[in-house]
């Protein structure tokens, strides 16, 4: 890849780009009482309930670094993207980006970073994207000659050099997200927070996406935080994790660490007779003289998590403790593990401590 | 670090400037009957309802019957013919809240995109007032030669090229005027969901108290005197009467130091309720 910043390394890679400490967010909303009179009560006197979006999140990304942020549907992900990226206030502690705090970014640190939102078009509508990305040249003071390269270089990565001159609403999704994704790296920005950029697209987009993410960070050094559903999108371009739970930040870690705990783990699916009732509390407890644990139960399939090495034992003793019609052994997928973070922190109502990347992790 | 090296904020925002008003050109001429509907014959029925109504006053106010001989406060029917005639180029280039489209932005979150980039997010609202100007110079000027075209010295000829610079500059400053308004009451969809009555109730307001249902010297006295000191008067009603030759220089320059004022303080009250509403903004779709 020619041009850009390059790879940022050294002491330069060490910097921390974004911080944030103790932010909390909460948000005053209005209940709605049911029925007329409920409707008359709210009429008069409203009442307002405090909804805490996010509370003492602590996060500190260094350069380079590429952060996945996951977490169910209200966890708090994209409140948090909202607060990084000046967006939004944060209620209480302090959110930081190259060093100002976030809500009073100036335009010489806006111009160094770049938000993709999957579910909301960066660009015009009713334009073709080359004429988009002209309004971007102009936002971003981009020099023509740069401008020029990175849109043939991009176009021609995400495999869309034919659609540049066609209006953006009559792209297919695919091609439009990946019209977005160039948008974004057209100022070539230090830091890229990503809001579920794969939403909706097929397998093929995806991987185009995930590989582009993937060299531009290796290359530029790009700083990334991904939100997304699909952990393949976080497993396949992001080297940390962070998961978020009901506004808690319910792990931060090293992804490597989280798949090693993975890899030396199967998952085994076991598809029962749904007519014969299963004693789920005995199962539970036979399994555990194996070091195994029921990870799912659907209608006609048992899962069951057990540790690589404990596998020939198990699996004639599941013949004995179920009534199996095909069983079927793969690795465990990290969405087990994450659910399993859910549980945890659910369970123990605070923080899941996890080995935090040091210096210098990126 | 960046390779970027940004432009100053007035270059840059100069250049924005141009390249959405462009956009922005291109989006109100993609459709053609949409176009002729919103720009070319929006503000033609008022003129024409106020067309029968004042034939019909004159015609009772009149000892003879016929329209030419009666006075109300002031003006004959064929100034009023005149009058009208100046409303459909005047309400044609003073904005209204068609193109602007600032609530829905908020409320859709539409407007998240650009708090993220280096960019004054006005600038590109300024971008609609300016294409809306533009478009309707044009649109107004050709209203002018059809109707001078159909009725000939009737129609509303400005008394001289002096007089026609200084309302038209009224008119502009003015209308910037209401877009600024305009684009305050929108700021108000950061806290409210009843943006569009306010805006219905803003756009009566402005064209009343304007002199777009009877001209403002017309009204009663105090009623009159009061509408002089607001912004509306001397971007519609003043304005036609400066062009027909009954208010002069002396006029105008007191216009331009009410509007002038009056832009000062809006703008002001833009920035604050901006400000104030950014602070509470959500993000919304996001």
């Amino acid at each position: 890849m020619t041009g850009g910043t390059g790879s940022r390394t050294g002491a330069e890679s060490e910097s921390l780009v974004l911080e944030a400490r103790a932010v909390g967010k909460s948000f005053t909303t209005f209940e709605r009482q049911p029925g007329v009179l409920g409707v008359l009560k709210n009429f008069v006197a409203r009442q307002s309930v405090v909804v805490h979006a996010l509370e003492n999140i602590d996060l500190q990304v260094r350069r380079g670094e590429t952060i996945g942020l996951i977490g169910a549907n209200g966890a708090g992900k994209t409140t948090l993207v909202k607060i990084l990226t000046g967006i939004v206030p944060a209620t209480s502690g302090e959110a930081r980006l190259f060093g100002r705090d976030s809500f009073e970014l100036r335009d010489q640190e806006k111009a160094r970073l770049a938000l993709v939102m999957g579910q909301k078009s960066q660009l015009w509508w009713d334009l073709p994207p080359i004429d988009s990305f002209r309004l971007l040249k102009e936002i971003y003071s981009i020099p023509t000659e740069a401008f020029d390269r990175r849109v043939a270089e991009f176009t021609k990565m995400l495999d869309v050099e034919d659609r540049l001159k066609i209006q953006l609403r009559q792209l297919s999704l695919g091609q439009r997200m990946k019209m977005e994704i160039i948008g974004a790296f057209l100022h070539d920005p230090e830091v890229v927070f990503l809001d579920e950029p794969t939403i909706g697209l097929d397998l093929v987009s995806r991987e185009v996406i995930r590989q582009f993410l993937v060299r531009l960070s290796e290359e530029r050094g790009v700083t990334f935080v991904l939100t997304s559903h699909d952990l393949e999108d976080i497993e396949e371009t992001c080297k940390r994790i962070v998961v978020l739970d009901s506004g808690r930040m319910a792990f931060d870690g090293d992804l490597a660490g989280l798949t090693a705990q993975v890899t030396g783990k199967r998952a085994i699916e076991v598809h029962v007779d749904p007519h014969v009732p299963i004693d789920e509390l005995a199962l539970g407890r036979d399994l555990l003289a194996f070091g195994a644990e029921i990870a799912g139960r659907g209608a006609a399939a048992v899962t069951v998590i057990v540790d690589a090495d404990r596998l020939p034992d198990l699996v004639p003793a599941l013949f004995k403790l179920l009534d199996v019609r095909d069983l079927s052994v793969e690795r465990q997928p990290l969405e087990h593990l994450v659910r399993e973070i859910y549980r945890r922190s659910e369970r123990d109502g605070a923080s899941v401590e996890a080995a935090r990347p040091e210096a210098g992790s990126a | 670090m960046t390779s970027l090296a940004l432009k100053p904020v007035a270059t840059r925002s100069l250049a924005l400037l141009s390249k959405a008003v462009g956009y922005e050109f291109r989006k109100r001429i993609q459709f053609r009957t949409g176009f002729f509907v919103r720009e070319v014959l929006n503000g033609v029925v008022q003129p024409l309802v106020m067309l029968f109504v004042y034939a019909a006053l004159y015609r009772s106010a009149s000892s003879t019957g016929e329209l030419g001989d009666a006075a109300l406060r002031n003006w004959t029917f064929d100034e009023i013919l005149k009058y009208i005639g100046g409303l459909l180029i005047v309400m044609k280039l003073t904005f209204d809240n068609r193109g602007l489209e600032l609530s829905t932005e908020i409320f859709e979150g539409r407007i998240t995109k650009y708090l993220t980039m280096p960019v004054r997010y006005f600038v590109l609202l300024q971008a609609r007032f300016v294409q809306f100007t533009l478009m309707q110079v044009v649109v107004a000027s050709l209203v002018w030669c059809v109707g001078y075209g159909l009725v000939g010295d009737r129609w509303l000829v400005p008394v001289s090229w002096s007089a026609a610079g200084q309302a038209v500059t009224l008119i502009l400053l003015g209308s910037y005027c209401a877009f600024l308004l305009y684009v305050t009451i929108n700021a108000l969809a950061f806290w409210l969901d009843v943006v569009w009555s306010l805006l219905v109730m803003a756009s009566f307001v402005i064209t009343f108290t304007g002199g777009a249902v009877m001209p403002v010297s017309q009204m009663p006295g105090w009623a009159a005197t009061s509408f002089g000191y607001l912004f509306p008067y001397w971007a519609i009603s003043a304005p036609i009467e400066i062009l027909m030759g009954r208010l002069g220089t002396e006029a105008f320059l007191r216009g331009l130091v009410i509007v002038g004022l009056q832009l000062v303080a809006l703008d002001l009250l833009r920035r604050f309720v901006w400000r104030r509403g950014l602070a509470r903004y959500v993000g919304a779709g996001m």
